[in-house]
């Protein structure tokens, strides 16, 4: 792993961070069923892309920024941020990051480059290169990463966001993490160019920037591609699109339901609706986190023993985050009507 | 993945069009040039009133593609909609009664120029919103797909349309599906008062929809010939139920982007440059040479033309004011019972 | 002291005085800066004043992420419905993002639209739509109808550290007025009583201003004085400053251009009957558009807005002087 200045350190941090987001998204996910009631509305895990999420943002140096879509614990993990707070926030309790008022699709966490999300498919698109725009003009050499799904990427914001990018070469790296699923539609029964067994990074082209597509299940090739995008980006260059291709190793979100309905976490809609289990299982098989902890150990770079106490750390950090959360109190009704305006 | 496009091509077609579709289409183009010019003077003099954007240049484009479209082929266009209206059939005393808000109009005075409907004549609408209406075109040649029809929708716009987002998303779904529609889109390089450069880093407009793979072509918008060979083609496809295809017309918009524009923001075309393209002069010494029609035939197409736009401003001024209370008996439509 | 300007031109005085004063302000949207002499472009430079293609979404959105980042972008938009291509930005994205983050961060960013150009332009292009955004939490709405007021409260708009939808109107683009010199700033939340009486309050809008007021010099020559209030913002909306006034006079006339469901003067009349039940004499009367989109023909146009004569007549209905109509 010579070449991109990735030393033992930095690879122990990109399996921490990896490590520490699958530990926390396993805890949302169990407490379905272990604290049924804690957690309302809709969730989205990134299991299956932590990978993609941690290569992209061991690219970023300070004062780097990142907004994503709903499906957005994984960023903030990896920027820094503190998981009692997430945690809280996805329980809804006054500790949380936004103190209970957003919940678990819309974290913020501004102080660390975390500038928020959208709940709405691709509309975060525009806002990132808003903040991109500003980066350019504060020149201090800020760059902006946008995240968001291979289904986002038939939004009219998708196009009409990278096309000003490109003409105003915006310092922003686009990241379409395609994980070939738009909730229960394959990606080639809705985009043309999947359709045709293209990969989405063609689309690229019509906004006459770079498109590349990475294997989103390796972080160093997650890496090489965004540092390189970055770096054009730093250079005043232009932005690129990132595709990276990853798989979910968790149905969309928990099941949608009314109040008094149980909520949980359904099988991955491989499954359920396409019948497609021998998919699913290759997945898991391919799983980035035990791969990437297997190959680090193999190649000498960490100890089991390391690579454990790892696992350990990120499960007592995680438990621990449980635990504040849990014990949190909610947020008093009449605060309710604060924050509307600034 | 389908062809690719070529830039400025230079097909004069000169073999797909004979002497009697030439000479139709001249005097379209005609029509089209007279009834624009009218309607610049009838602005001036305050007949027509509010948002007026003349196609005067684009007489080629519309003519080309229209005359081969039946009444039952549904068709958009948008604010720059009068010559496409004409060559689509609907009648030009009805057209020049809707600029003047008369009762007889297209629309009965509701709509005025920006906003013509004719659906007797397959004219399915024309927004002000610029692009707003392709997704409507997609869902013309779905229903004609569900019918078993062959119709064909089409579709125009122009260059700033292709950055809007639902653009993007219209292109996906019908390449997507395979919907019978043709996007047209008149490339005048100018959206409203910037030039293309400052809406895009690609060119063309081919160039931008490549990725989906549709079929497409770039034409040279003033060659009036051209691009009915050129959509003819498409047409055919069309008809036997492929699709999409997008036809990019390059051409030159004469006036400002509406009348009263000062146009500072680009040069003023020199005479005799705008004689090499205007498209009808072009399209009259091609037909001479090529013997499609005499002398006298293009003449006798300018004064017909000039003769039944100034029939066509006498009946719409002949026409009443609609009834004050109009308004407010159109908002819902009323079933039948 | 005070210059004399037309309305369009304090609108763009109080943008370039706030975008020296605060070089966080930026202005872009299309057909803006097309030329090198261009006055913004000149005197701030590429880097704040771009022109943007047809990309309302984007161009919104854009706008919500740079103010995130903390800088304080104006988006040109031109027309109030060009606003609605990008629905979601502006009352899904902008509007809710503070409120989400538990406060976090703030969306200060200013949506300049036209509206109501009801000269021909036909449906498109000439609604009064702004009462879609009153009721969004986290919006506010300016509705300027003088030139000083325009300037003042453009000025608050781009100060305001929250998104405001500033709707500007298109048939008083050319009205000249009294500009104060130098900075101006006209306070959000803040009516204005254009005129003084004690027989009648009406509440008017926008371009329904000037109507309004002709409406009560007519009415002065029959002996009836009215009082004519210009609420300047819709959201926030000075309600106590209205029923004061209504608790002087007793009977309440509400004018806006905007069709009759959904909009302005439906708020007032309801915070009116609410808060101000008892000192009505007379049912509250609203004065609007018909609920038709705004037909092009001007006999059809003139018929469906407004006018003089309208309010007149609504004065008259709840004075006891006329008939009210079925």
């Amino acid at each position: 792993m010579s070449g991109n200045g990735l030393d033992k350190d930095r690879l122990g941090w990109i399996l921490t961070q990896m490590t520490r987001i699958r530990e926390f998204e396993e805890r949302v996910k169990s407490t379905f069923e272990e604290h049924p009631g804690a957690i309302r509305g809709h969730t989205h895990l990134a299991d299956g892309a932590e990978a993609s999420i941690v290569g992209s943002i061991a690219a970023l140096r300070d004062g780097d920024q990142v907004l994503t879509t709903y499906r957005c614990h994984g960023y903030p993990i990896a920027l820094g941020s503190d998981t009692k707070a997430l945690m809280a926030e996805i329980y809804g309790r006054s500790t949380g990051i936004c103190g209970g008022f957003g919940g678990s699709m819309h974290l913020v966490d501004p102080d660390r480059g975390f500038l928020g999300t959208s709940g709405i498919v691709g509309q975060g698109i525009p806002h990132a290169t808003g903040a991109a725009y500003a980066a350019q003009i504060r020149k201090k050499g800020q760059v902006v990463l946008s995240f968001f799904g291979d289904g986002a990427s038939k939004q009219g914001a998708f196009h009409e966001s990278l096309n000003i990018a490109s003409l105003w070469k915006l310092p922003v790296v686009y990241i379409m993490e395609n994980n070939n699923y738009n909730v229960v539609t394959r990606s080639d029964q809705e985009d043309a160019n999947a359709a045709a067994g293209e990969p989405l990074a063609v689309k690229a082209k019509a906004f006459s920037m770079p498109g590349v597509t990475v294997d989103g299940a390796d972080p160093i090739e997650v890496y090489d591609a965004v540092r390189a995008a970055v770096e054009r980006a730093r250079s005043g260059e232009g932005p690129t699109l990132v595709e990276s291709k990853v798989y979910r190793l968790s149905a969309h979100g928990n099941i949608i339901a009314p109040p008094g309905v149980p909520l949980h976490y359904p099988e991955h809609e491989a499954i359920t609706v396409f019948g497609n289990r021998d998919e699913y299982e290759a997945a898991l098989r391919g799983d980035p986190v035990p791969r990437f902890r297997g190959r680090l150990i193999g190649d000498g770079t960490l100890t089991s023993e390391e690579a454990d106490a790892i696992a350990a750390a990120a499960k007592d950090e995680m438990e621990a985050a449980v635990v504040f959360a849990w014990e949190s109190p909610y947020p008093e009704p009449e605060e309710a009507v604060n924050h509307v305006y600034a | 993945m389908g062809e690719e496009g070529s830039s400025s091509d230079n097909e004069t077609g000169a073999a797909a069009l004979d002497a009697r579709a030439a000479l139709r289409l001249l005097r379209q183009m005609w029509r089209i040039r007279a009834f624009e010019e009218r309607v610049g003077v009838l602005k001036r003099a305050d007949e027509v009133y509010g948002l007026i954007h003349l196609s005067i240049g684009g007489e080629g484009v519309a003519a080309a593609v229209c005359t081969q479209l039946l009444a039952r082929d549904p068709m958009y266009t948008g604010h720059r909609g009068h010559g496409h209206a004409l060559a689509k059939g609907a009648p030009m005393e009805r057209v020049m009664a809707e600029l003047m808000g008369r009762s007889d109009g297209v629309c009965r005075g509701m709509g005025g120029s920006m906003h013509l409907v004719d659906t007797e004549h397959g004219l399915m609408g024309a927004t002000g919103v610029v692009g707003g209406n392709i997704p409507l075109a997609l869902g013309s040649a779905l229903a004609a797909r569900l019918r078993g029809s062959d119709e064909v929708a089409v579709v125009f716009f122009g260059d700033g349309a292709v950055q809007a987002g639902h653009f993007n998303e219209s292109v996906n779904l019908a390449t997507l599906w395979a919907l019978p529609v043709i996007l047209v889109c008149e490339n005048n390089g100018f959206a409203e008062f910037t030039p293309r450069s400052a809406h895009t880093n690609v060119e063309r407009v081919s160039d931008v929809v490549a990725p989906y793979g549709l079929e497409r072509k770039t034409v040279d918008g003033n060659d009036a010939a051209a691009v009915w060979t050129a959509f003819a083609r498409f047409l055919s496809a069309a008809r036997a139920g492929r699709g999409p295809f997008l036809l990019e017309c390059l051409t030159h918009r004469l006036r400002g982007h509406y009348e009263g524009d000062p146009s500072q923001y680009r040069d003023a075309l020199a005479a005799e440059e705008w004689q090499q393209r205007d498209p009808i002069v072009r399209l009259a010494s091609a037909g001479e040479s090529q013997r499609w029609f005499r002398a006298p035939d293009a003449a006798a197409a300018e004064r017909d033309a000039r003769e039944e736009v100034e029939a066509a401003v006498e009946c719409a001024r002949a026409s009443p004011f609609p009834p004050p209370g109009l308004p407010a008996e159109l908002v819902y439509a009323v079933a039948r019972r | 002291m005070a210059h004399e300007l037309p309305y369009i031109a304090a609108i763009n005085e109080a943008i370039q005085l706030e975008m020296e004063r605060d070089s966080d302000v930026l202005y872009f949207g299309q057909n803006i800066a097309t030329t090198d002499d261009d006055p913004f472009l000149q005197a701030f430079g590429a880097d704040r004043v771009r022109v943007t293609p047809i990309s309302e979404t984007a161009e919104i959105g854009m706008a919500i992420g740079a103010a995130l980042a903390g800088l304080r972008p104006v988006v040109e938009l031109y027309m109030a419905e060009f606003m609605l291509v990008a629905m979601d930005q502006v009352v899904n994205e902008a509007n809710r993002f503070r409120y989400m983050s538990g406060g976090k961060v703030k969306v200060p960013l200013v949506l300049k639209a036209g509206y109501g150009f009801t000269a021909g332009w036909a449906g498109q292009h000439t609604g009064s739509i702004y009462s879609m955004f009153v009721g969004v939490p986290g919006l506010k709405v300016a509705l300027p109808s003088t030139a000083a007021d325009a300037k003042g409260l453009m000025a608050t708009a781009i100060r305001d550290d929250n998104p405001v939808c500033f709707f500007h109107h298109y048939l008083l683009t050319l009205e000249h007025g009294e500009v104060p010199d130098g900075e101006y700033l006209v306070p959000f939340g803040e009516a204005s009583i254009r005129r003084a009486g004690k027989d009648v309050t009406i509440v008017a809008t926008g371009w329904t201003v000037d109507r309004a007021l002709a409406a009560a010099e007519r009415l002065s020559g029959e002996g009836v004085e009215a009082e004519v209030i210009d609420p300047r913002t819709l959201a926030p909306l000075d309600m106590p400053t209205i029923l004061e006034s209504v608790a002087k006079t007793g009977r309440l006339v509400l004018v806006d251009q905007a069709t009759r469901h959904g909009g302005a003067s439906a708020v007032i009349a309801a915070e009116v009957a609410d808060q101000g039940f008892d000192s009505l004499k007379a049912p509250i009367k609203q004065v609007t558009a018909l609920d038709a989109t705004i037909p092009y023909s001007e006999p059809m146009e003139r018929f469906v807005l407004p006018d003089e004569d309208k309010i007149v007549t609504a004065v008259q209905q709840v004075l006891g002087s006329a008939p009210v109509a079925a």
